[in-house]
């Protein structure tokens, strides 16, 4: 028997404390009571000999520990749980071969072997225990998670779930906030509000004009902005040769669809307000949300078209068609799903855009007749109009009296627009790509 | 003496500063099969790409010399869109167009003017039985080209290069993506056709030429470096060179 | 109708073939010349139309550049009085301020959201809520401005005041969470983009070396989409940066430096919005305007060619 030589309390002995497992005496319960050892072989001979009782270890490995102790009746204090081996040993039942050298990654591969290895260390002194120290013998089944991979594995799902909820965050409070719009406008919403008139100076009454020239604005608006910007698209994917102007004409296309909308309202101000004369007009504003959609029709009408493979282009040159034959037989039939996506999500930009109409002809208050063809439609294309985005800004911001329910509920109208032609440009593309042709 | 079917009078091509063509002048007869062998990089697609005049396609590239098929300038052609219809071009990798079969062979007829079915019908079936698709293929006329086979999708591109009658078919480096059955099926096409037609193929397989070519050009680094009866340029070249290519030193 | 040894399916033949067909088929080829040049031309209006809109914005700001406007007092100066009578001040660093710090406050919660987001949709949705997820986000991003600044003033403000107990809820924390989720759209779906352009060869390698699918994301997929994501970032400080309407609605209007998060703010699209309807054409306000629209222009401008150019390396790096 040793001395402990830092107590110098008297002599050392070595307890066998075994994890749960299925072993004979219950989950973390000892066999029977902690039992003792007074040398580190028997001790080994008696933790191996409980492994070996065990039957075959499940997804968790069983364990067992020597801790090292003075004797006496102080030892079952020793016997703490939690305490970090200073050893850790592996072995594993139905490891193949030989070899193996205890470690996690090469455990021994059968309990006696693994004994005997632990003997051999501990004659060679290669073992050093103080009282408290602890070697654990750890044995785990083939192929069952190691204490790294289960680690891992920890790591894996807490990642999942915290970006789970990143991506939670983003779409429930969205969601919440357009159904407390909706809930906050429901007494005002239905048919008779989408189609009356707004009365008295916009206090009551529904939405019927803005909405009126919303839809005017961006028919006038995508009249011209698409026709022009899908033939420019084919223009500079198909026909444009590949020399430093049309990569400067490419690169200032695709960063102008990033400028603020605010500079087009300046430009809308400044080229058709004042210098083409028009006045603040319908037709003015048109024209800047055209030149404010452009780039974006132009980009995404050069991304449909590339997605078209190359390959078929040679295909038709080398059977001696043209190039308009080949894009109008194959690239704009190929690409026109592209195309009209683009187009669409164009619609619903026009129709949701304040800014570029502020200055150039929007205005909240236009005279309204009461009946006949200018109470559905009181515009012309050299006067100014009401618009459906301009109207909920000005309610909002600047008109006192106006109820609650019916700001709401034009914010909602106008949310239900735009998501509506949204979800057509989605399904549309969700049609059209399930009937991918190659 | 007979008139070449195809004559290059010292052709140069250059991609920007990257020269793929150095002064190359041959002679393809007419109604043979001529072979183009030579390691990668040496220039074959390029050579073919200016029979047809596809390589207008390449704004980098610039071709100096001449041209000639059946005796005129390509360059000077007045209609290139009929220029191309007279030769027939297949590529290394196998493209179906995303039409239906029939849409495929009919496509170059309908692009030269013809819609009516009882002209077309007999000129697809005709294409598709000459490139050995046919039997494959006649309950499916419907199938979308993209949805066939490699192989089957090569025989179409000849189906669909024999469609507008060529006098000149130009194959390049054709069986390099497809399974060996198909390359034997169109190598049997291209010995049957050769009586109607000059054949050039562009091949990186030393073999292939020697089974089918009756005369052989062997070009490396964008150089002409010999050009001779298959058998000769095989057994006996006069260059150094082609003797080590031919016996696979290199390449 | 043809061989007798042959049966064309009759629906393939010669539903292409009436005679409609093939005068449409001659039309269209006859008319190439024409339609050419009208593509032409539509090409090099668009072209115009590119470049007329810097023109005309410098057009009408160009007397005020000329020498009338002291630039530096212009940048360093926090005094914007266009209205005074006597001594009209033109001094934009609040502006420049409050632009900055909402988008930067709202790049602090839309980073981490978005590129969160970005990741789960990517790698850890399984298949049929991630389609669905994706038509979310989509959706979000057509949310009109307007409809966000109503947001932000009638709902985020009075939850401000209710749990901050600040005195108004239009501010720089209003701002900033509207243009969070204004820009968070965009992060999402750049940085879906980019990730989807990795191969799937990294991942089947990593997985192959026994790494946890998390493992994949931050040792294998962070470093090898860094520029698709960092112009994801970019893009959405671009869209921030330019965000008018809604800033004008939720930022309230104090030309001041914050400072706390509660402070109202005014950005320079917000002022251009504000004072354009009340300047008379060709007066000093009117054109300094146009000068704040140069400076944003030049601000976005510059923060989209610069997303452009860091995806574009990638490519050029690929490719050699």
């Amino acid at each position: 028997m040793k001395r402990d030589p830092e107590s110098g309390r008297g002599p050392l002995g070595y307890y066998l404390a075994t994890d749960g497992g299925r072993g004979p005496a219950g989950p973390s319960e000892p066999p029977s009571g902690p039992a003792c050892f007074a040398t580190l072989e028997a001790g080994l001979e008696a933790a191996g000999a409980w492994c070996s009782a065990l039957p075959e270890p499940g997804p968790s490995p069983n364990s067992a520990d020597l801790v090292c102790g003075p004797t006496g009746p102080a030892c079952e204090a020793r016997i703490v749980r939690r305490r970090k081996p200073k050893y850790r040993f592996y072995a594993c039942h139905q490891a193949a071969g030989s070899g193996g050298d205890g470690t996690e990654l090469v455990p021994w591969w059968s309990i006696p072997c693994a004994v005997e290895e632990l003997k051999q260390l501990a004659r060679d002194g290669d073992i050093e225990l103080r009282s408290g120290d602890r070697i654990r013998l750890v044995c785990r089944a083939m192929f069952s998670p190691s204490p790294l991979e289960a680690r891992k594995r920890t790591k894996e799902a807490v990642a999942k779930y915290v970006l789970m909820a990143a991506a939670a965050a983003l779409v429930v409070p969205v969601v919440a906030i357009l159904g407390y719009l909706t809930y906050k406008a429901w007494p005002v919403l239905g048919p008779s509000f989408v189609l009356e008139n707004p009365r008295e100076f916009m206090s009551t009454g529904g939405i019927w004009a803005p909405l009126a020239g919303t839809f005017a604005l961006v028919l006038l608006s995508l009249l011209v902005a698409a026709p022009v910007g899908v033939l420019a698209g084919v223009y500079l994917n198909e026909y444009a040769r590949d020399n430093w102007f049309t990569r400067i004409v490419n690169l200032a296309v695709m960063n102008l669809a990033g400028v603020p909308s605010i500079v087009h309202a300046l430009f809308g101000v400044g080229a058709f307000v004042l210098f083409a004369h028009m006045g603040r007009s319908l037709l003015a504003a048109s024209c800047t949300v055209a030149v404010m959609t452009l780039p974006v029709i132009i980009t995404s009408t050069r991304e449909a078209l590339a997605s078209v493979p190359t390959a078929f282009r040679e295909a038709c040159w080398n059977l001696g068609a043209t190039r308009w034959q080949t894009i109008r037989t194959i690239v704009l039939p190929n690409s026109i799903s592209g195309i009209l996506t683009g187009v669409i999500l164009q619609v619903s930009r026009a129709a949701g855009e304040t800014a570029p109409i502020l200055f150039t002809g929007a205005v909240f208050f236009v005279p309204i007749a009461d009946h006949g063809w200018d109470s559905w439609f009181p515009y012309g294309l050299d006067r100014p109009f009401m618009a459906l985005s301009m109207h909920l800004f000005t309610l909002l911001t600047q008109v006192r009296g106006v109820s609650d329910e019916i700001e709401y509920g034009t914010a909602v109208v106008l949310i239900a627009l735009v998501l509506a032609v949204n979800s057509l440009s989605i399904g549309i593309r969700m049609v059209l790509r399930a009937r991918k042709r190659w | 003496m007979v008139t070449p079917h195809i004559r290059f009078d010292r052709v140069s091509v250059c991609y920007g500063a990257k020269a793929a063509l150095c002064d190359i002048s041959l002679e393809i007869p007419e109604k043979r099969i001529f072979a183009i062998i030579g390691p990668a990089n040496s220039g074959k697609t390029t050579l073919l790409k200016c029979i047809n005049r596809t390589i207008d396609f390449i704004p980098s590239a610039r071709v100096t010399g001449e041209v000639l098929v059946g005796g005129e300038d390509v360059a000077r052609s007045a209609d290139v869109y009929r220029l191309r219809r007279r030769i027939g071009m297949v590529f290394p990798l196998p493209v179906g167009l995303p039409l239906s079969v029939y849409e495929n062979v009919a496509y170059a007829p309908r692009r030269a003017g013809i819609h009516d079915s009882r002209e077309l019908d007999p000129i697809v079936e005709k294409c598709l039985r000459e490139a050995m698709l046919w039997d494959e293929v006649k309950d499916r006329l419907d199938l979308l080209g993209t949805r066939l086979s490699g192989g089957q999708q090569q025989r179409l591109t000849l189906a669909r290069a024999l469609s507008h009658r060529p006098e000149i078919l130009c194959l390049d480096e054709f069986s390099i993506a497809i399974d060996p059955v198909t390359t034997m099926k169109i190598e049997d096409i291209l010995r049957e056709m050769k009586s109607r037609m000059t054949i050039v193929l562009a091949t990186n397989l030393v073999q292939q030429a020697r089974r089918l070519a009756d005369r052989t050009a062997f070009l490396s680094d964008s150089r002409l470096i010999e050009v001779d009866e298959t058998e000769k340029l095989f057994t006996r070249p006069a260059q150094r060179l082609t003797e080590r290519f031919v016996n696979g030193e290199f390449g | 109708m043809t061989h007798a040894d042959t049966e064309f399916p009759a629906k393939l033949s010669k539903r292409r073939s009436s005679g409609l067909y093939r005068l449409v088929q001659a039309a269209l080829d006859a008319a190439e010349p024409l339609i050419e040049a009208v593509i032409r031309l539509c090409g090099m209006s668009a072209i115009l139309f590119v470049f007329a809109i810097l023109f005309f914005v410098l057009v009408e700001a160009a007397p005020m550049l000329g020498g009338k406007l002291n630039l530096v007092e212009f940048v360093t100066s926090t005094e914007w009085r266009p209205t005074s009578e006597s001594h009209p001040q033109y001094g934009i660093l609040a502006l420049l301020v409050g632009t900055v710090s909402v988008t930067g406050l709202a790049m602090l919660l839309a980073v981490p959201l978005g590129l969160g987001a970005a990741v789960y949709i990517s790698e850890f949705c399984p298949g049929k809520p991630k389609e669905a997820l994706k038509v979310v986000i989509e959706l979000l991003a057509a949310i009109p401005s307007v409809v966000w600044g109503f947001i932000g003033y009638m709902v985020i403000g009075p939850v401000i005041i209710a749990t901050t107990g600040a005195p108004v809820g239009v501010n720089l924390l209003n701002g900033g969470i509207i243009l969070a989720l204004m820009s968070v759209p965009i992060i999402v779906s750049v940085g879906e983009d980019a990730l989807k352009a990795v191969p799937d060869s990294y991942r089947e390698a990593a997985l192959a070396l026994g790494a946890s699918r998390w493992e994949v994301v931050y040792r294998v997929l962070f470093p090898a989409a860094r520029n698709g994501l960092l112009a994801a970032v970019l893009l959405g400080v671009g869209r921030a940066i330019g965000e008018t309407m809604a800033v004008l609605m939720a930022t309230g209007h104090a030309v001041e430096i914050p400072h706390s998060l509660v402070d109202p703010i005014r950005t320079l699209t917000a002022t251009i919005a504000a004072e354009l309807g009340e300047v008379v054409a060709g007066d000093d306000h009117y054109r300094v305007l146009f000068v704040i629209g140069l400076v944003l222009f030049a601000l976005t401008f510059s923060v989209n060619l610069i997303a452009d150019l860091v995806v574009k390396g990638i490519r050029i790096e690929k490719g050699s």
